[in-house]
């Protein structure tokens, strides 16, 4: 089992370290730790603007929302290798030809996951601040507390995520019962006062470190998690799926893009793979959701800023995310035979990408009327498609159709992070009093499109390295 | 002499290895032309470098009178390919697969198209499941379908036998025979010499990147040779150089 362990660790080592350079990936944990370091000299300055506590809570729950992001992927993880190292190339998939079960297999995998974020996310971030505690006056006692509670949240999304994927799989119906009420059991809370604090006992820890929140945190990942182990149903089907052809008649519907074959093949990626549409819910609109429920919680602190607009610019960061989907079952070398060039495979993602956001545009609308800020619908929607289309250009200029992997190179987060951060910000302090000054978000259209057409050229003269 | 392929001082490098090595060669329309080299040898390499799929570090090489670095895609337009790793889009079903590569080769009629090479090859009653559940005989075969779909004058086949059993073999073997007899041309790469001394007319032997030999089956024929005693020959005779 160990050795087993160790294969996958070292297995998602080489993809990682040949597609981004060994270096640039040895440099990508560093850089993190970098950020937060950098981060932390904030600290002291932003009780006069943010209740600390608050600062906290958006901290952990971004690790939680790490975790159920990296849960989700996880979830489509099988097929997403499969896909793109070609088969039985990577242990995970060798299953068959191994004396060990499937269960196993996935449950190391998963373990292999969990360690392998926790080094590359996790512990950097609280290094950072560690390394920042003493410049700042922070007690050198908060840095390992930081670590146990950052970790207990990131588990705690992953358990959830993957507990309500395994019902999920066995019955939707059930799981969406249990997000429904989930979801009114937060919203009644809320109501009647209940602070955050309880929906995530290592925040509580944070705050009062005592036996009964440590207690909560532990249990609330070991349940599920042990639970979605032992419902899991990792096994492959015997009798293989069957599909009558669909791509026609998607091909008529998408008939109004350049390439409708390729939006139609993307839609039925999506469909078809581990996960299905429920992917939709566990990795964008649950994380969206719970960030609608944070802003509303958050601004009630400041005033003059509008929760709409702040969503409306996170959701187009967050809806930039959803390229993973379009491109992880992608290899440009399922096309390098055909007469199809790079620029034709990009701009169909773009397409497909354009398909998607339909439905954050969807949410957004949904938000907007549903929450009485009707008012402020047209500069929300502005910034939302600018930013959306931005951030995704900005994605495709530097990863072009490896975002998973190539996202990972130090350099490029770099690059990434310093080219949408100070956008976000500046979009997001200059609306504070002044809403519709988010509509100059537009602005940044023209300079999406001189991204896209470099990114089409950059990608062009790219050559995946083989493994 | 006027060829549809004609590479002159081909070369490819990847970091210090280099894989094609000054290759010059011309290949006349109508040959069912091997290229024989032990694995490494730079085959695939050759393969990629002629349809435009990577570039040459020197060198030029023109099909079908296209110049392959100035119009990949004209030249992909035109050929058919078989890779030599079948790769399919994994949640295609067999029969998408092959609607999708008609809808960007911009042909029409695609159901009949389709439908017969799911009778040629045999695997009518596979055309449903999706690719990634195909097993690997199953997928060479679309990738064999895939290549000849919009019937090119001219294809380049990388290894396509390799995982078909015998049966099938003979079925493409056949196919490949009667292509080429009704003028069709087929550049294929291989390192199982019996396959290329039973139906290729012309053949090279490629090695370390350089071409060591290039003639005609009959050649041999005449000479009383086996392809085999002489490709080992030859290739040894630079090995021990
Ligand atoms: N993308 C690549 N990166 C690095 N080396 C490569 C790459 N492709 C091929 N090579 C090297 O080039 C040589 C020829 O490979 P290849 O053309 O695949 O040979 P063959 O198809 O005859 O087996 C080998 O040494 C191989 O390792
Ligand atoms: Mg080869």
């Amino acid at each position: 089992m160990r050795e087993l362990f160790v294969a996958m660790l070292k297995e998602e080592w080489r993809i990682h370290s040949t597609m981004t350079g060994n270096l640039g990936f040895a440099l990508f944990p560093i850089m993190i730790a970098g950020f937060t370091f950098m981060a932390a000299w904030i600290l002291p300055v932003l009780p006069g603007i943010v209740p600390i506590d608050t600062l906290a809570f958006i901290v952990h729950a971004l690790f939680a929302l790490m975790g159920v992001m990296v849960g989700s992927f996880g979830i489509m993880g099988r097929e997403f290798m499969n896909r793109r190292f070609g088969q039985a190339s990577l242990i995970a998939y060798s299953s068959r030809s191994l004396p060990v079960s499937e269960r196993r297999i996935f449950s190391v995998f998963i373990a292999k996951d969990v360690v392998f974020y926790l080094f590359l996310w996790v512990i950097p971030a609280v290094l950072g601040i560690a390394a920042a505690a003493p410049f700042i006056g922070l007690s050198p006692g908060l840095p390992p507390l930081l670590l146990l509670t950052f970790t207990l949240s990131f588990l705690e999304g992953l358990a959830i995520v993957f507990f309500l994927s395994t019902i999920y799989a066995h019955s939707p119906r059930i799981a969406g019962a249990l997000i429904a009420g989930a979801a009114l059991a937060i919203g009644g809370a809320s109501l009647v006062g209940i602070g955050p604090a309880v929906l995530l006992p290592p925040y509580a820890f944070l705050l009062a470190p005592s036996a009964l929140p440590l207690l909560a945190s532990l249990v609330l990942i070991a349940v599920p998690g042990a639970c979605s182990i032992v419902w899991a149903t990792v096994d492959y089907p015997d009798a293989t799926r069957r599909f009558p052809n669909a791509l026609t008649g998607l091909v008529r519907r998408f008939r109004f893009f350049s390439n409708p074959w390729f939006v139609a093949k993307d839609a039925l990626d999506l469909i078809r793979s581990e996960g299905g549409i429920a992917k939709l819910v566990f990795s964008f609109l649950m994380p969206l959701a719970l960030i609608w429920v944070f802003l509303s919680v958050l601004f009630r602190f400041i005033p003059g800023i509008s929760p709409l607009i702040v969503f409306a610019i996170l959701l187009g960061v967050i809806s930039s995310t959803t390229y993973n989907w379009l491109t992880e079952f992608e290899s440009f070398s399922s096309y390098a035979f055909l007469p199809v060039d790079v620029r034709t495979v990009l701009m169909s993602k773009l397409q497909s990408y354009v398909v998607i956001n339909i439905v954050s545009l969807a949410v957004l609308l949904a938000i907007a009327f549903g929450t009485g800020e009707a008012g402020l619908v047209v500069p929300a929607v502005l910034v939302f498609v600018s930013v959306s289309a931005y951030t995704l250009a900005v994605t495709v200029r530097l990863t072009g159709l490896y975002p998973s992997t190539m996202l990972y190179n130090a350099r490029v987060f770099f690059t990434y992070i310093a080219a949408i951060a100070p956008v976000l910000l500046i979009l997001i302090f200059s609306s504070i009093g002044h809403p519709w000054v988010a509509a100059a978000g537009v602005l940044l259209l023209p300079v999406a499109w001189i991204l896209i057409s470099r990114a089409s050229l950059r990608w062009t003269v790219w050559e995946m390295p083989s493994y | 002499m006027h060829g549809i392929i004609e590479a002159d001082g081909l070369t490819r490098t990847f970091g210090d290895v280099t894989a094609v090595d000054h290759v010059t060669l011309t290949i006349p329309q109508g040959e069912l032309f091997g290229l024989l080299g032990p694995n490494g040898s730079g085959k695939t390499t050759m393969n990629k470098l002629m349809t435009g799929q990577i570039r040459p570090t020197e060198g030029t090489v023109r099909v079908m009178d296209l110049d392959v670095a100035e119009d990949p895609l004209g030249v992909r337009r035109k050929v058919g390919i078989i890779p030599e790793q079948e790769t399919p889009p994994s949640f295609l079903t067999a029969e998408e697969y092959l609607h999708f590569v008609g809808k960007i080769r911009g042909l029409t009629d695609m159901e009949e198209r389709a439908n017969s090479w799911f009778n040629i090859l045999e695997f009518r009653d596979k055309k449903e499941v999706l690719c990634k559940d195909l097993s690997r005989g199953t997928r060479q075969k679309l990738m064999v379908a895939q290549a000849f779909l919009h019937e090119p004058p001219l294809a380049f086949i990388d290894e396509p036998l390799i995982n078909l059993d015998p049966v099938m073999q003979r079925t493409v073997k056949d196919f490949l025979q009667e292509y080429v007899f009704k003028g069709g041309t087929v550049f294929f790469s291989t390192h199982i010499l019996g396959i290329a001394e039973e139906i290729c007319t012309s053949f090279a032997i490629l090695s370390e990147g350089s071409i060591l030999h290039h003639g005609t089956i009959d050649e041999l024929r005449m000479d009383n040779r086996k392809l085999e005693g002489f490709f080992l020959e030859r290739v040894r005779g630079t090995a021990h150089a």
